[in-house]
């Protein structure tokens, strides 16, 4: 079937369908019915995903169905690459516009895609009557654009391209209320915390250039030969290759020390929340080291950074959202928790090389559903929202399970599915990352280090279990109370907004399910071309049982502290204040943040001030005073009284007179 | 310019009539007149030491003295009146003796034109205006010159340069270096024939002025020049009856 | 018929030009002012026909013809702009049009007590163009805060 498809020749309907969305949009449906501005968005990611599904078939070799368990190795590997135009060509450096697209590309483009389609449905319920509905709309469908082309980019400098405008995608929709002070505040402070990740990102591509004189994903993995053998003669410079690229993704990502933006980001509309900073977005850092894999697999030393980096992230997040009140913080933090579970992953190579494939495949899998039980998530906490009148904070409601029976369904799948109950989706996948961290634990000469990442990811996932319950808890149990400003009735989800709930939520306890035990995703992600051979994995029933057991104390703990007796968590809460205060503050990292960098620059900037002012300021002037003061000579002959310039031209005419007649004379 | 202490007997006349002139100059605080004008008739006898003798016929020689003079005198005393109606009429009287000149020098129908124009029809619009204008008697701006030193000083460096390249070269023709030496004016020469301009079949001097001579010239070497003229005296008449106030517009 | 020396002549005309000049640089009635041009023009024409009759051609006394008009159309212009000027002041002072000149010089006219003749009416229909001030300070918005 599909005999006419031709994949590399379709290849650039994925992003260029979303494009015209947006532009159809920006010039046309931002006047001419404006409530129906989600349509075009709507139609062209219903293309987009068509066309994704499409070269999600057709990226690997046919029969691959079949033959997934023995064959897929042996077949050769290969990308599909479309060639659009020259975009940079000067001297050695020759950069085309070009579109890659491999197997992981595809299960990128599937999940973008899908997750964003949902998403723009139910924005179409939540956003209506926004002032800015058509606005919004053409920010997502360019956000996805973007976030394609970011996928799809084939080579570093257009993947920075589009590093850059899903950044800049953000910033307009975190800022997309930005009469609100603190959108505002929060879209900058989201923007300028990037550009520090975007420039070890950039400075990692110019010494991708200056080391291998090329920046082409082709030419650069299509030769293990050529990496292999820088990386041997420098080591240093590939690791600092490694190291730079990371920062990106730990701007991008969230990563400690740079996360600090990501829970101020949900100033912006919830379906934004859901859509860019949970599902897709975020994850570009992932997916960024993930396509490195090849250089990563020869720096251990920057594969160790990455997990511990994670590890630290995950902690860090998980105790902050233990005591955090607003809902979307809560998730928030839980997202850049388990943003840091996949750079763990992706870190679990650094013991032994035979892991990487399977590190990369985990994180790839855990990115995958946590992108879809993260998104319903966030949208039964919009659909929360919604409902309680923009209120969040989770102390003033209670008990919504009958008022809103949809969203309660659904959140509770997402949330079941995040803390890994057996056999949802959030446990396949971080049972799998739990597993390859033990694996790498085994290691005789870095066993110690992941030893100790192990024991972060399984506190973690206790936490994880706990805070998602304590806010499932907070929120939909307990006596029922409403804010005021719900009005009488609160209504549960409108149907655009309960469709795209529901097929989240079926979608959030089943993708792992079906993708989980069977390996289906991880040998369809081994055709990746780049990623070394592995060995066949299997199930580690020890971490298994573990993170069984941790999900279930998680969640009965916070059942029994939030709804059995809410005394003992007033208790808790009192007795360790201090300690309570400061994971609520998030560690204090924003305090530090002001004081050891903000303000060092604020005074820097006072001391410019104080320079321009009276030092470069006075110069200017000074350099104004001289024809001034030459002005002011001749001033008084200009005081436009006609006698005086009479009386100037008398003087004018005798000299002229005075003149000639000298020059008569000495002529004669 | 060749510096000779004879040039230095132009100073004299030349300081004295400035002293005058500045002198008679309207100020807050009024000077003796007399006193002024006494200067300033020194200052025309001194020169008239320098200017050359005179030379030919008596009647012509005072009878241009006398014009001279009175045109000179009545113009000073125009610009240092204080009341613009009695410096009109100065002024009238200036045209007067500028016409006596004129017909010494052949134009009766000059100086009939220049009386009619000037004394019959500016200088009488000119008063009305005043008049219009100086109901409440002369106004405070009238008794005080603007910088009189200044002004004075500077008109009277453009006679001095004036006379001096008169003396230095008076004659056209150059030939003037003996006559310059004695400090006088060189005499340029009688005999129009020396001059290439001087035309030989109208020499005859009382047909120069005449009408049949001026109307000749006027309207045939002349004639685009007085379409000319008259179309900027329509012009102008159109101009000033646009520019003159309405009535409308206010009282004056 | 003999004649006067031209080098007379032209004396006594640059003696009345330069009589008319002092009147026009220093009198301050903008009548007077007509008058003293007039009377340098009467300087002019007495060189002029003294040179028409020194060549002994009419072309002198033509051109003091030309003068004669161009001061007939002068006179008029003048005067009826002089009405106008007179109409906006009450006045036929010549300091109270200094508007051409810079702002913060001295103005001539209250430089002295006596010659305060008239205060400047302020004539409601007078809609003259002012330009906007050039060179002027930005305001700087550092310090706005």
């Amino acid at each position: 079937m599909f005999d006419w498809f031709q994949p590399n020749d379709v290849l650039w309907v994925i992003p260029a369908a979303p494009l015209l969305a947006c532009l159809w949009i920006v010039l046309v449906g931002h006047v001419v019915r404006r409530q129906y501005a989600h349509r075009p968005v709507v139609l062209a990611l219903a293309v987009s995903l068509a066309a994704a599904i499409c070269l999600l078939i057709h990226v690997v070799p046919s029969g691959f169905g079949h033959a997934g368990e023995h064959g897929a190795h042996g077949s050769p590997s290969h990308a599909i690459i479309k060639h659009l135009y020259q975009w940079i060509s000067v001297g050695q450096l020759n950069v085309s516009v070009t579109l890659r697209a491999d197997a992981m590309t595809a299960l990128m483009l599937v999940m973008v895609t899908s997750v964003s389609l949902l998403v723009v449905i139910f924005a179409s319920g939540y956003m209506h009557g926004d002032p800015g509905y058509p606005r919004f709309f053409a920010s997502i469908a360019l956000f996805v654009f973007s976030m394609c082309m970011l996928v799809l980019a084939g080579n570093f400098l257009l993947m920075f391209v589009f590093w850059e405008a899903v950044g800049l995608c953000s910033y307009l929709l975190i800022g997309f209320w930005f009469q609100k002070p603190s959108a505002a505040a929060a879209a900058k402070k989201a923007f300028v915390v990037n550009r520090i990740g975007d420039f070890g990102f950039i400075l990692g591509v110019f010494l991708i250039w200056t080391t291998f004189g090329t920046v082409d994903f082709e030419a650069l993995f299509g030769s293990p030969d050529l990496i292999r053998e820088i990386a041997t003669q420098d080591p240093a410079i590939f690791t600092t290759i490694c190291f730079l690229l990371f920062v990106g993704a730990i701007g991008k990502s969230a990563q400690f020390p740079l996360h600090v933006w990501l829970p101020d980001a949900m100033e912006g509309p919830t379906p934004v929340s859901a859509l860019i900073h949970a599902a897709t977005m975020v994850t570009a850092g992932v997916y960024l080291v993930a396509r490195c894999t090849p250089f990563f697999v020869l720096a251990p030393t920057a594969q160790m950074f990455v997990a511990g980096i994670g590890a630290a992230t995950a902690l860090i997040a998980a105790i902050t959202a233990l005591t955090q009140y607003d809902l979307k913080r809560v998730l928030a933090y839980s997202t850049v928790s388990q943003l840091g579970y996949m750079f763990m992953s992706l870190g679990a190579a650094g013991a032994d090389v035979s892991l990487a494939t399977h590190a990369v495949t985990f994180a790839m899998f855990h990115m995958f559903t946590h992108a879809f039980f993260k998104a319903v998530l966030f949208l039964s906490a919009g659909s929360v929202m919604h409902s309680m009148g923009n209120v969040i904070d989770m102390r003033r409601f209670g008990g919504l399970r009958k008022a809103l029976p949809i969203t309660h369904i659904t959140f509770l799948a997402g949330s079941l599915a995040l803390a890994g109950f057996p056999l949802l989706s959030g446990f396949w996948s971080k049972d799998e990352i739990l597993a390859v961290l033990f694996s790498a634990s085994q290691d005789a000469k870095h066993g110690d280090f992941y030893k100790v990442i192990l024991g972060v990811a399984l506190l973690t996932s206790l936490m994880t279990a706990f805070y998602t319950f304590r806010a499932y808890f907070m929120t939909f149990w307990g006596k029922e109370r409403f804010p005021e400003e719900a009005g009488h009735h609160p209504h549960d989800a409108p149907p655009a907004m309960a469709g795209p709930l529901l097929i989240l939520g079926v979608a959030a306890l089943f993708v792992g399910l079906i993708a989980g035990p069977t390996h289906l995703y991880g040998h369809y992600l081994e055709h990746t071309p780049g990623l070394p051979e592995a060995h066949a994995h299997e199930p580690n029933l020890l971490m298994m049982g573990v993170s069984v057991v941790l999900a279930l104390v998680g969640i009965g703990a916070a059942y029994f502290a939030y709804v059995v007796s809410p005394s003992v968590s007033q208790g808790l809460k009192k007795a360790s204040g201090p300690l309570h205060n400061f994971s609520h503050e998030g560690l204090q990292l924003d305090w530090l943040y002001l004081r050891f960098i903000v303000n060092p620059l604020r005074l820097l900037a006072r001391i410019a001030e104080v320079f321009d002012k009276w030092v470069l300021d006075v110069i200017v002037d000074c350099v104004g005073f001289v024809p001034s003061l030459f002005g002011a000579v001749l001033k008084p002959i200009h005081n436009g009284f006609v006698q005086n310039y009479a009386m100037v031209m008398v003087v004018g005419l005798v000299v002229c007179l005075v003149s000639v007649l000298r020059a008569l004379a000495g002529g004669m | 310019m060749n510096w000779s202490p004879e040039n230095g007997m132009l100073l004299l006349p030349l300081a004295l009539g400035w002293l005058a002139v500045w002198w008679l100059l309207p100020r807050e605080k009024p000077r003796g007149r007399i006193l002024g004008g006494l200067i300033g008739v020194a200052a025309l006898l001194v020169l008239q030491a320098t200017v050359l003798p005179p030379a030919g016929d008596l009647v012509h020689d005072v009878m241009f003295y006398a014009f001279a003079a009175a045109a000179i005198l009545c113009g000073g005393l125009m610009i240092t009146d204080k009341n613009p109606v009695y410096a009109a009429l100065w002024f009238a009287l200036t045209t007067l003796a500028v016409c006596g000149l004129f017909l010494l020098n052949s134009a009766p129908f000059l100086a009939a034109a220049t009386i009619i124009v000037y004394a019959g029809a500016i200088v009488v619009t000119f008063l009305f205006v005043i008049m219009l204008a100086q109901q409440g008697g002369i106004g405070g701006y009238d008794r005080e010159a603007f910088q009189p030193g200044m002004a004075s000083l500077l008109s009277f460096a453009l006679l001095a340069t004036l006379l001096f390249s008169l003396q230095e070269w008076g004659g056209i023709d150059g030939k003037a270096a003996d006559e310059a030496r004695h400090g006088q004016f060189v005499s340029v020469p009688t005999t129009v024939q020396a001059n290439l301009l001087s035309q030989a079949p109208e020499s005859n001097p009382r047909e120069i002025g005449s009408l049949r001579v001026l109307g000749r010239s006027l309207f045939t070497d002349y004639l685009y020049a007085v379409e000319l003229a008259g179309t900027v005296l329509l012009v102008a008449t159109i101009g000033a009856i646009a520019i003159a106030p309405r009535r409308s517009q206010g009282h004056l | 018929m003999t004649s006067t020396a031209l080098e007379n002549q032209l004396i006594v005309g640059a003696i009345l030009f330069a009589l008319g000049m002092i009147g026009f640089l220093t009198r301050r009635n903008l009548i007077l002012i007509m008058l003293s041009a007039e009377l340098m023009l009467h300087g002019v024409s007495v060189n002029l026909t003294a040179f028409g009759r020194y060549h002994g051609n009419p072309q002198g006394q033509v051109f003091t013809i030309f003068v004669l008009t161009v001061a007939a159309c002068e006179a008029g212009l003048a005067l009826s702009l002089i009405l106008t000027l007179y109409q906006r002041r009450k006045s036929l002072d010549v300091f109270l049009w200094g508007n051409l000149g810079e702002d913060d010089l001295r103005v001539l006219s209250g430089s002295s007590s006596s010659t305060q003749p008239t205060t400047k009416v302020v004539d409601p229909n007078a809609d003259f163009p002012h330009l906007t001030p050039a060179g002027r300070a930005p305001k700087s918005p550092v310090t706005k805060t």
